[in-house]
């Protein structure tokens, strides 16, 4: 059954290939998001009765345990809200003569091959494949990025795809490294194996190891938007249609994280302390941290903004990981979820506004809670979420992390980790907030919402993220805690 | 059998530095060339030594593919793209060719410390073999990053792949023969992708010279 | 006694042999172009008709003009002791000499570089300001290379480098052997003024370094100069032969029968070594002065690659 989830992306795509009209085209998309939604809701329900999923087919490579399927959960119920978003999204682009029906079909073939490949990574434990499938999602959102064809978006997919290339090489070197520490304990069949790894973790050659993670720590590091590799990212993201940017921000980011944790667990429990891994991981967190609340501070298209603050709350995730006690890593993974939830519906009505007004720049932008009445206190309400305001979920996983960090004897991290979020929100809402009030310019736009189920996707997500500050359904923290566990190592 | 492996090892880190002291870009795809043959030699060699010992033919299949793909095809590809696009940039670098020459020996002299501390690694002749091919991998990351030129970089980054793919048959004797397979696909895909938009970005910006990408810059 | 036989040996095999691989090398690029060419001991009846003439010196010059010549020759000569040209014959060997051996051919090039400047023409200074730039570029290689097959050898004398490679089965099949034997070749070519660093042929002002440092010469100075050229390449020639191609004996023959056989092996290795260069002369162009130090860094490249090898090999 867990097949289905690799299998019909590829159907789908196929059926893309074969059809032509604008209508099947949109149905096709929906109904394949929703099969998907529905089928991982039955492997999630399988993962929380069994803990993991395996089938021996192909080699035995399919495995998901609870911490890919919370990361895998987020992808499918991601790419089911824009597909709904994209409906009405794609045909607003159609009206203004922007793309033509052959590029829409393209945006589709391309958005599914780029799921394929994401959900690829997610669902196997051999991590050649899993690093395989990573540089995939490359090469299936290059030309996504660079949709629109002019010389901004040439720019950031040229950057996107050399700078993303060259760090997954980078990655493969330390995949190899780990290939060569593992040779002399694993057979054959199980080499690169994660779960092999993983047992006989201690079995592994340290100074090997160390390398290895090293070079994974910087290959995946890049596609996850860590600084110093983080050049990329502004401008993919703010170049890219809008919900590609919200699956690249959402979704990408994490399944490059995801890569890390698998090799982070397995790196603590050969070295048996965290300090090693702790300290690199701290660090770039820190200095993703810093880089984004320098760069918000002076920011002035919000679309670049939106993904700066992505790298920001990448390298707090990374820096929870680095601290790596039982209450940071469960704040690490309840804010990959929140994290996704809130930038997909901030860069999704940056969409709308994008559309309407036509322009990219935050002084254009004047008047939004008059225009779009919705989108635009869904967007506000989301800046303030994504600062980390309470009863937001951000703010819960924010605030454990920083828990976390007071409560691991490194008080100065805490405190240095505060005062860059504490910029960072200064920035938000500097740049920001110029955008919902005021009138002027924006005379001859027609107020109004025009993207009905895009609209509607958005309130669900806003309430979604609403609701998960205050309350978590005990499943969901049930599962939380299981991968928490198989981080920890058992 | 295992002092030509060495031979070859040195002989391919050597292609790597005549490739930075290449000047033109034809010249860059023939390096590459000659630098994925030796490659395909060394891989073949081990392929006929596995073959003889434990009976398995994946690494001798994956010498055939890396024949295939990057000794004919991708050189090929990449000169058919360069026939097409009508370059506007005179000088591709930004220091002289022996400055560039002594930092590539630089790294390798990094690289050699850096690997030396491993203790792990310790058989002498393993040892070489990963710090030439390490090298490799830092001279193609030091190209890619001192190139002006748009194949420039494709080039460099194809030599990174090669020195990863030539680190993991010298120290490992080759991945799993389904994670190779994947590597050159993924590879032969990402050479198809970058090829495509040197096209655009020729069309959009009329010559292929990196630094005029700078709109995006903060 | 056996001693000074073995150096008259040595001295009289070299000297004789050195004109023969111009022969050579001019031979085979003459037949590769569909010609004839001039006879293989062509060098041989031209230096004989050098010794006859008389030599015009310059009334600007000054002694070193005159001295140079036989400075330059007795260099040449002193440094062909130094590398035997088989293992029987045990010229003056002692710990050092192979760097003795390079710093006595500095020594010739030094004063020849002075004596392009000696007459104030201005091709000689064109020449000897060039040489000095392609002599400095190079020399780094030079020792690197030295010092490495030293390092192997244990030791600094060029004959214990020949027995120490004649043990070590085909030298060209281990990789520090192999790539310094690469950076020889580059060394012999520019050492040599062949194409693709001087072309040895040319009168033209833009192309020649060596020519335009003897310009000047005529007669018997001039014949000890072009003979002195090529014994220092046969010099280095004799160098890489027999460290990287050492094997010249049968084992267990002894005698004057052997040491006939060793010589005889050496002469061809040095013809094989010549049709080498003159290949690489007619594949090659002449590369723009300014692009020598490229040539210069991948060979400095290569010798430091072995050195580094040799580091992880033997550590």
């Amino acid at each position: 059954m867990g097949f289905i989830l690799l299998a019909l992306p590829v159907i789908t795509v196929i059926l893309f290939m074969l059809f032509r009209g604008r209508r099947l085209l949109h149905g096709l998309s929906i109904a394949s998001s929703t099969i998907l939604l529905i089928v991982s809701v039955f492997l999630t329900k399988s993962v929380i009765l069994y803990d993991t999923v395996e089938y021996s087919a192909f080699w035995g490579f399919y495995y998901v345990d609870a911490l890919s399927i919370i990361v895998l959960d987020i992808v499918i119920v991601l790419g089911f809200i824009v597909s709904i978003y994209s409906i009405g999204y794609l045909n607003e682009e159609l009206k203004h003569g922007k793309i033509d029906t052959a590029r829409l079909r393209l945006y589709y073939i391309l958005m599914y091959s780029f799921m394929f490949t994401m959900v690829l990574a997610l669902t196997v434990k051999n991590m050649g494949i899993m690093w395989i499938a990573i540089e995939a999602t490359t090469l299936a959102s290059a030309f996504l990025v660079g949709f629109y064809n002019n010389k901004q978006s040439l720019e950031a997919a040229w950057k996107y795809i050399i700078i993303c290339s060259v760090g997954i090489a980078f990655a493969l070197l330390g995949i190899i490294f780990l290939h060569l520490s593992s040779l002399n304990v694993l057979q054959d069949s199980q080499l690169l194996d994660w779960t092999a790894l993983f047992d006989h973790a201690t079995l592994l050659e340290s100074s090997i190891l160390r390398l290895a993670f090293m070079f994974i720590l910087i290959g995946f590091g890049t596609k996850a938007g860590l600084s110093p590799m983080h050049t990329w990212l502004p401008g993919a993201h703010s170049q890219a249609p809008a919900p590609i940017s919200a699956l690249l921000s959402g979704v990408l980011l994490n399944s490059a994280m995801y890569g890390i944790i698998r090799t982070v667990a397995i790196v603590n429990k050969n070295l048996g302390s965290s300090i090693f891994t702790g300290r690199l991981l701290i660090a770039l967190g820190l200095l993703s941290v810093a880089l984004a609340a320098i760069v918000i501070l002076t920011q002035k298209e919000y679309k670049t903004l939106l993904a700066y603050s992505s790298i920001e709350h990448m390298g707090i995730i990374a820096f929870a990981i680095g601290i790596f006690t039982p209450g940071s890593i469960f704040a690490a993974l309840f804010h990959m979820i929140n994290h996704s939830f809130t930038k997909s519906m901030l860069f999704l009505c940056s969409g709308s506004i994008m559309q309407k007004y036509h322009s990219g720049k935050i002084s254009k932008i004047k008047g939004v809670l008059k225009i779009l009445p919705v989108t635009g206190t869904a967007f506000m309400l989301g800046l303030f979420a994504i600062a980390g305001t309470p009863p937001f979920s951000v703010f819960a996983s924010k605030f454990n992390i920083i828990l976390s960090a007071f409560e691991n004897d490194t008080p100065i991290l805490g405190v240095l980790l505060v005062t860059l979020l504490s910029i960072v929100f200064m920035g938000i809402v500097l740049n920001l907030f110029r955008m919902f009030y005021g009138d002027r310019g924006t005379q001859d736009l027609k107020p109004g919402e025009f993207n009905i189920p895009g609209t509607a996707a958005i309130v669900l997500l806003l309430l979604v993220i609403s609701i998960s500050g205050i309350y978590i359904p005990n499943e969901l923290g049930d599962l939380i805690i299981k991968a928490q566990t198989i981080i920890l190592g058992g | 059998m295992a002092n030509y492996l060495d031979a070859l090892s040195v002989l391919i880190l050597f292609s790597s530095f005549i490739l930075v002291a290449n000047k033109r870009v034809k010249s860059y795809i023939r390096t590459f060339r000659i630098q994925s043959i030796l490659i395909a030699f060394a891989t073949g060699i081990m392929g006929i030594q596995s073959l003889q010992t434990e009976g398995h033919i994946d690494i001798l299949v994956v010498c055939l593919i890396m024949i295939v793909l990057k000794v004919i095809y991708i050189p090929n590809l990449l000169n058919k793209a360069y026939d097409k696009v009508q370059y506007k940039v005179e000088k591709d670098f930004f220091f002289n060719i022996p400055l560039h020459v002594f930092v590539c020996c630089i790294l390798v002299v990094f690289s050699f410390f850096s690997l030396s501390t491993i203790k792990d690694i310790n058989a002498g002749t393993v040892n070489m073999q990963v710090v030439n091919m390490v090298s490799v991998v830092l001279i193609g990351l030091y190209f890619m990053i001192t190139r002006k030129k748009a194949i420039g970089q494709i080039v460099g980054f194809l030599v990174i792949e090669n020195g990863l793919f030539v680190t993991a048959i010298f120290a490992t004797h080759g991945m799993p023969f389904i994670v190779d397979l994947g590597i050159f696909i993924d590879i032969l895909t990402a050479v198809l992708i970058m090829g495509i938009m040197v096209f655009k970005i020729n069309e959009e910006f009329d010559s292929i010279d990196i630094n005029k990408l700078k709109n995006l810059r903060g | 006694m056996s001693t000074f036989v073995y150096i008259l040996v040595q001295i009289l095999v070299i000297i004789l042999l050195a004109p023969l691989v111009n022969g050579v090398i001019q031979k085979v690029k003459a037949l590769t172009q569909k010609r004839k060419g001039a006879p293989l001991l062509q060098m041989y009846f031209d230096l004989r008709k050098l010794f006859h003439k008389s030599a015009v010196v310059s009334e600007v010059s000054s002694w070193i003009f005159k001295a140079t010549p036989y400075i330059v020759f007795s260099t040449a000569v002193t440094a062909a002791l130094f590398v035997p040209v088989s293992t029987m014959i045990t010229p003056a060997a002692f710990p050092g000499d192979a760097i003795m051996l390079i710093y006595l051919l500095a020594l010739g090039r030094f004063f020849m570089v002075l004596a392009g400047l000696d007459t104030a023409s201005t091709f000689g200074g064109m020449g000897s300001s060039r040489e000095a730039m392609i002599s400095s570029l190079m020399e780094p290689s030079i020792i690197v290379s030295v010092i490495t097959i030293g390092l192997i050898s244990k030791s600094t004398s060029v004959y214990q480098m020949m027995t120490t490679a004649q043990f070590a089965g085909l030298p060209l099949a281990h990789p520090v052997y192999l790539v310094v034997f690469l950076a020889f070749l580059v060394i012999i070519v520019t050492e040599s003024s062949r194409i693709p660093v001087d072309d040895p042929a040319t009168h033209l002002e833009l192309t020649m370094v060596h020519e335009a440092m003897i310009l000047e010469y005529s007669g018997r100075h001039l014949a000890l100069m072009e003979l002195s050229a090529v014994i220092k390449q046969l010099v280095f020639i004799t160098f890489v032969v027999n460290i990287f191609m050492p094997h010249d004996q049968l084992i267990g023959m002894v005698g004057i029968g052997a040491i006939m056989l060793s010589l005889l092996i050496y002469v061809l290795k040095v013809i094989v070594i010549s049709v080498l260069i003159a290949v690489i002369e007619i594949s090659t162009v002449k590369f723009r002065l300014l692009s020598v130090p490229n040539l210069a860094a991948l060979s400095f490249i290569l010798s430091f690659l072995g050195f580094l090898n040799y580091l992880v090999l033997w550590r």
